[in-house]
């Protein structure tokens, strides 16, 4: 199945960690911090979409999927004719003027390759990033808000812990 | 390519956190996350752990000795050899030693360097006949030494970061750990509050990550706190909220503490600090209500010339609820940098012998002057911050600085720079030429943290080795080397006879009796360490204060504490309230981090922040440059307008200038100058 980086943005401190790592594994950091007025902050890199319209768009077949279901680029293949920047909706692939072809979030292939979490989940001290199949970080969340229900008995309190904070 | 990876630890703060460094050939080519071992972090880091190996192939490292030729300030040298350097630094040492006395030397040890290294400095500090010993501890944990010392004993943390999983309450005082200690808010504190329901009651006047948690939040004016907690103390003890069988069993002079707090009202509190009386009493009844709590305070408590007394009152409100001695419950110091416990705990105090006892612990003398085989003088020394006024009043010579930045750290920096201009003698070992180095006569190249062996304690009190991963640049050597090859040169070599890190620590294992345990054998073996103290191999304390406290009787020590006012206060003339505070990316004088490339691109100037209504008052927009003046000095900052500090408090990141703006008035016990809070005005840069 599909391997993602999930983001719990609550637990996002905005420290940046992750686009450190980033920098160090790649030169440039494909993870980038977004920090709003209320204090919120969020942690955003490639999403590796499932039907990625990126990979759709490429007129050179440069973008494909490993076997984690990560989109990848092959900078062999790359014309850097930044459609794959048109078309992603949260225009995440950049282009790299020094080499004239595109750069995105890979999910650290060379890491994955030798059993390593990606460089930016590694580093995130608040476990805001976590990396695995997507559908066990999403049973493990549904489960503990389940639990918590049962626990609690009275929905309002739920809203207020899950909706409002 | 041959690529090792080498365990150490970070050289940042004092969370401990491990780590390795990917060595090519002796070259440190990036970091690796220790995912095998049992490590407090986990296998996380912050973002200065991740870029810890970026400062030490900097072009500007040290790479050779030099001697001053320009002015001092001016940064003019040359390079000499390490023969004539050593030569010269003994001989000037020896001559203002026959021709004033031993007192007109002092030396500074470093909470940057190892324990060993530190050890090494102040036994030859000793050996030439002074007790002038100082490292910033002074300006960092000195109040919460003396205040929780005076409580409870002891000022270590009482209990490991896991016990915090289980408290009920946790409070934050002038304490932003997202920003200071991210890995210890994100492993610890974070998963408190996100999964286990902890409430959390933060004081602070800024609005900061960890603010963001809080569900109280407290916002008294910088240095008011001693007011805020008093009337804390104040709600417990009248509304009878306290431990009754823990006050009644395990502490002294409740009494007198009940009769002194009794004036000091929430009401009252509002007016000093101006936090409504309301939240002053919700946040203590929260707390004491708890069950399970613990209390953090940093130096937003700390740095205070009245930091002391409100370390007590907030000590004491721990002691009245009987929070110590279990799970669930945690207080003690958080020195900044990662050996801060460490260098402390080897004697590196005017007033203190290895192993932290008083100077005139007799027995303890005794017994180290045995050991050695050379008498530790008597006269205590003089302070940190006093040092400047001895050097400007001629009564200190030569300083001889090791891994530390006064020049910058400082309060009131200009007449700081004035002392290091005057003063006949200058030594700086580091590993770059920091503002200090720029005066010095000699500056020595230093190897740094992970181009040498060396074992640090960690705020948790853990005892950690972290292993040479990288070749020093040029000549640099570790400070244990330089200081042992000045021991010889001034004819100390008998008392100095070490060949590598694990000769002195097993002298530190036979000297200061809570380390006996921390042998060289056992850090290699287990790379978690043990917890100090740790009398012998097989022994460590994870949790203090179970039986007894440490004071003298074992009792906890409820002495009254009555208010007093920070070291300075606005005025008409300066109406706001100025404070400073730390940056995640960045590090104290930012000798390091400023030239981490990572840090200094994501966090590359200083700024002020400034909350939107007084802004909007003085026509002062986001991004506009402002005037800050105290009676010191003026700077000129970027206006960062917001609504998260609050109306009438201004506060800025210190890791720039911000030292030239604050006031060297101390505290009264520890003699901790006032580095949070001076009064300020401010206008707009017009052009």
């Amino acid at each position: 199945m599909s391997k993602k980086i999930f983001i719990d943005f609550k637990r996002c401190i905005a420290c940046k960690a992750c686009e450190v790592a980033c920098e160090m594994e790649h030169g440039e950091a494909r993870i980038r911090v977004f920090e709003f007025p209320d204090l919120t902050s969020v942690a955003f890199n490639c999403r590796h979409c499932e039907k990625a319209p990126c990979m759709e768009v490429c007129p050179v077949n440069a973008l494909s999927k490993d076997d984690d279901g990560a989109v990848v680029l092959d900078p062999l293949k790359c014309i850097g004719c930044l459609m794959c920047g048109l078309a992603c909706p949260f225009g995440i692939p950049k282009i790299d003027e020094y080499n004239k072809i595109m750069d995105k979030c890979d999910l650290c292939a060379h890491r994955r390759a030798e059993g390593k979490l990606p460089a930016c989940v590694s580093a995130c001290p608040t476990e805001a990033l976590k990396y695995g199949d997507i559908n066990d970080v999403l049973w493990a969340r549904e489960g503990k808000i389940v639990a918590e229900l049962k626990d609690i008995g009275d929905r309002t309190n739920v809203l207020e812990a899950y909706l409002i904070r | 390519m041959a690529e090792k990876l080498v365990p150490v630890v970070c050289p940042w703060c004092s969370v401990g956190c491990r780590f390795y460094i990917v060595n090519v050939n002796g070259y440190p080519k990036k970091i690796e996350f220790d995912y095998e071992h049992d490590t407090r972090n986990h296998g996380k880091l912050c973002p200065k752990g991740v870029a810890a190996f970026q400062y030490l192939r900097h072009p500007d490292r040290l790479k050779r000795p030099l001697k001053r030729v320009g002015e001092r300030g001016e940064g003019k040298f040359v390079e000499i050899s390490w023969e004539e350097a050593i030569k010269e630094i003994a001989q000037k040492l020896k001559e203002i030693k026959e021709k004033y006395g031993p007192e007109a030397l002092a030396f500074l040890g470093s909470e940057r360097c190892s324990i060993e290294e530190n050890y090494v400095l102040q036994k030859l500090a000793r050996a030439l006949g002074t007790n002038n010993i100082e490292y910033v501890c002074r300006m960092c944990q000195s109040t919460a030494v003396a205040g929780k010392g005076m409580v409870l004993g002891h000022p270590g943390l009482t209990n490991p970061f896991e016990d915090i999983l289980k408290a009920k309450v946790i409070v934050l005082w002038g304490y932003n750990p997202a920003a200071t200690n991210p890995v210890f808010f994100g492993q610890y504190i974070e998963k408190a509050i996100l999964d286990n329901g902890a409430k959390l009651i933060v004081v602070d006047p800024r609005k900061t990550k960890t603010a963001k948690y809080a569900d109280i939040h407290i916002q008294p004016y910088p240095g008011t706190d001693l007011a805020v907690a008093l009337a804390m103390l104040n709600v417990i003890i009248t509304e009878e909220l306290y431990d009754k069988d823990f006050v009644a069993e395990r502490t002294e002079g409740f009494e007198e503490l009940a009769k002194t707090v009794e004036k000091y009202t929430p009401e009252w509190a509002e007016k000093v600090s101006g936090v409504p009386a309301e939240l002053i009493r919700k946040a203590a009844i929260t707390f004491a209500t708890a069950g399970t709590a613990a209390l953090l305070t940093n130096e937003g408590v700390n740095q205070h010339a009245n930091g002391t007394r409100t370390v007590m009152a907030i000590t004491e409100m721990m002691v009245l609820c009987g929070y110590f001695g279990k799970e669930g419950v945690m207080s003690g110091a958080i020195p900044g940098a990662h050996n801060g416990m460490g260098a402390g705990l080897m004697g590196i105090g005017p007033h203190e012998l290895p192993g932290r006892f008083p100077l005139h612990a007799e027995e303890h003398k005794r017994r180290i002057e045995e050991a050695w085989g050379f008498k530790i003088p008597e006269k205590p020394g003089i302070t940190y911050v006093e040092m400047i006024d001895a050097i400007l009043e001629g009564k200190l010579k030569a300083l001889y600085v090791m891994g530390t930045n006064p020049a910058k750290a400082l309060p009131n920096l200009k007449k700081a720079e004035e002392a290091f201009k005057n003063i006949e003698f200058l030594v700086v070992q580091d590993i770059f030429l920091t503002e200090t180095a720029k005066y010095a006569d000699i500056v020595l190249p230093a190897a740094a943290w992970f181009e040498k062996d060396g074992t640090a304690i960690s705020f948790e009190r853990r005892v950690q080795r972290s292993f040479k991963a990288a070749d020093a640049p040029g000549e640099a050597k570790p400070d244990w080397e330089i200081l042992v090859m000045l021991a010889k040169e001034l004819g100390f070599g008998e008392y100095f006879n070490y060949s590598d890190a694990d000769d002195i620590l097993r002298e530190i294992n036979r000297i200061i009796p809570p380390l006996a345990g921390a042998t060289p054998e056992r850090l290699k073996k287990n790379l978690k360490g043990c917890m100090i103290p740790c009398p012998d191999e097989n022994t460590e304390v994870p949790r203090l204060f179970v039986q007894g406290f440490l004071t003298p009787n074992g009792k906890a020590q409820l002495i009254p504490v009555e208010y007093k006012e920070p070291g300075e206060v606005p005025d008409e003339e300066y109406p706001f309230w100025l404070t400073n505070y730390r940056l995640v990316g960045h590090f104290h004088t930012g000798t390091m981090s400023h030239r981490s490339k990572s840090l200094s691109k994501r966090w590359p100037e200083e700024y002020i922040e400034i909350n939107e209504n007084d802004a909007k008052r003085l026509g002062i927009k986001d991004g506009d440059l402002v005037r800050v003046e105290t009676r010191r000095a003026a700077l000129v900052f970027k206006a960062k307008v917001t609504p998260h500090i609050r109306e009438g408090v201004v506060a800025a990141p210190w890791h720039w200038d911000f030292n030239y703006l604050t006031k060297d008035v101390l505290d009264e016990y520890a003699k901790m100058p006032e580095l949070k809070t001076a009064a300020c005005r401010i206008s707009k840069v017009e052009g």
